[in-house]
């Protein structure tokens, strides 16, 4: 009960300060995606077993509140989920250079998916234009918050799931 | 008799010896003397003084330190609290001028009624350009309201819930607004774009643009008012087989630092969309 109660504080937290702040300051036209983050960063946790479940809950909170085409945020999310999944298992001994890893690609990828959503829906939006002004600038800016988030989310999960010692 | 005569003599020599130091002392001739005498005696009481409140201070200072200290934290703890009151001052200031700026477009335009909110939040997307405000449907905002600030227009209310709205700005890649170019006397289409530029379309050939023309809604459309400040035309462009003269706008809001709108109440927008042939 309390890593769920943990982890919907978080989000809701990780929200205000994205829409408050992060937002508020761009890079060209790029901003930092804290709520990619801290899933990201969940979900790499080995002790963490609901980041499935939050990832589903968090993208559906983002489209409802977000401006973007429906679902376009969580299959966004649940795409960084998945890389994160494929590469803890190969990259397990070292988290932290998992968390770039899956900051660098999972950024690529649901930027990707908001370009394909928003042409779908006639937005005049380019590949070209897209990754200048907003993809590169957006996975500089996450990489940068990566190590901050993924500490946070470390030492919070370190706290919520003690470490079980053998008897 | 002798014994007496001789105490009277010595005493009255005493008296005229002092007398004598007295009366020499005093008309100044034994300040020689008294230089002589009494100068190293000051010296040494000076000297010994000196080390004596030297001393004193050295002994008493520690005390004075740790009032000194506390003093001085309590100074600055003092001044923390002043810096925040003025801090506090300063941003109800700033507030307040931008409430009396919003008054002041409220009471130039007063055929509209106003609805003042404060911008809490952007979207989460950087590829689209919104702001959420802090008014929603319990406070009489609806979908399609145009929002203004004492600039000029900002955009329209895109959804809206109880207590919060999301507005999409012009400037977003999505937003169209008709306008009306008030020197050529023509009208055109303002566009957003992914970067938050804002171009102008569908400018006829034969017009004449001019850098600094002024940009005002025209009405067209039923989605704004009409003439509501834009901005004003930064560039031309003529391209050699085109249709239609494309310019940019420079507009007259600064978007990436709005803190307060006003949402125009009584203007309702008209959805024209079933009009229009479907291709």
């Amino acid at each position: 009960m309390i890593p769920h109660l943990v982890c919907a504080l978080s989000l809701v937290v990780f929200y205000i300060l994205q829409t408050t702040i992060f937002s508020q300051t761009p890079l060209l036209n790029g901003t930092a995606d804290l709520i990619l983050l801290f899933l990201a960063a969940w979900s790499l946790q080995e002790q963490a077993r609901n980041s499935w479940l939050w990832t589903v809950i968090a993208g559906l909170l983002i489209s409802i509140v977000s401006a973007m085409p429906f679902f376009a945020p969580l299959l966004g999310y649940l795409g960084v989920i998945g890389i994160s999944k494929l590469l803890q298992r190969r990259i397990w001994r070292a988290p932290i250079l998992a968390m770039f890893i899956v900051t660098l690609l999972g950024t690529f990828f649901q930027h990707a998916v908001y370009v394909i959503a928003l042409q779908i829906n006639g937005a005049p939006v380019a590949w070209g234009g897209s990754l200048d002004q907003v993809i590169l600038p957006s996975v500089l800016l996450n990489l940068v918050f990566a190590l901050p988030i993924y500490a946070i989310v470390n030492d919070l999960v370190g706290r919520i799931y003690p470490l079980e010692v053998e008897t | 008799m002798k014994p007496f005569r001789s105490n009277h003599l010595q005493t009255i020599m005493i008296i005229a010896v002092v007398s004598g130091l007295l009366f020499l002392a005093l008309s100044g001739y034994l300040t020689p003397v008294f230089n002589l005498t009494l100068n190293p005696l000051i010296s040494f009481q000076s000297w010994l003084s000196v080390r004596y409140l030297s001393m004193r201070d050295f002994l008493t200072a520690p005390r004075d330190v740790t009032q000194l200290r506390e003093e001085n934290a309590l100074l600055e703890s003092q001044v923390t609290q002043l810096q925040t009151q003025l801090i506090e001052m300063e941003e109800r200031l700033a507030e307040a001028q931008v409430c009396f700026s919003l008054l002041d477009f409220g009471r130039t335009n007063p055929q509209y009624e106003y609805i003042a909110a404060t911008v809490i939040g952007r979207e989460i997307s950087p590829f689209l350009q919104y702001i959420i405000i802090d008014k929603g449907s319990e406070d009489g905002v609806r979908h399609g309201m145009p929002v203004v600030t004492q600039q000029g227009l900002v955009g329209r209310v895109d959804a809206v819930i109880a207590n919060a709205s999301r507005i999409k700005l012009i400037t977003d890649s999505t937003s169209v607004v008709n306008v009306f170019l008030q020197s050529a006397g023509t009208e055109a289409q303002l566009l957003g774009s992914l970067t938050g530029d804002l171009s102008l379309d569908m400018i006829p050939l034969e017009e004449t643009i001019e850098p600094g023309d002024v940009v005002l809604t025209s009405g067209l459309g039923g989605n704004y008012p009409p003439n509501i400040f834009i901005g004003q035309v930064l560039s031309v462009q003529q391209r050699e087989n085109a249709l239609f003269q494309t310019a940019t706008v420079q507009p007259i809001v600064d978007f990436t630092s709005i803190n307060a709108v006003l949402v125009i109440g009584n203007f309702e927008a008209v959805d024209i969309s079933p009009l229009i042939p479907e291709e």
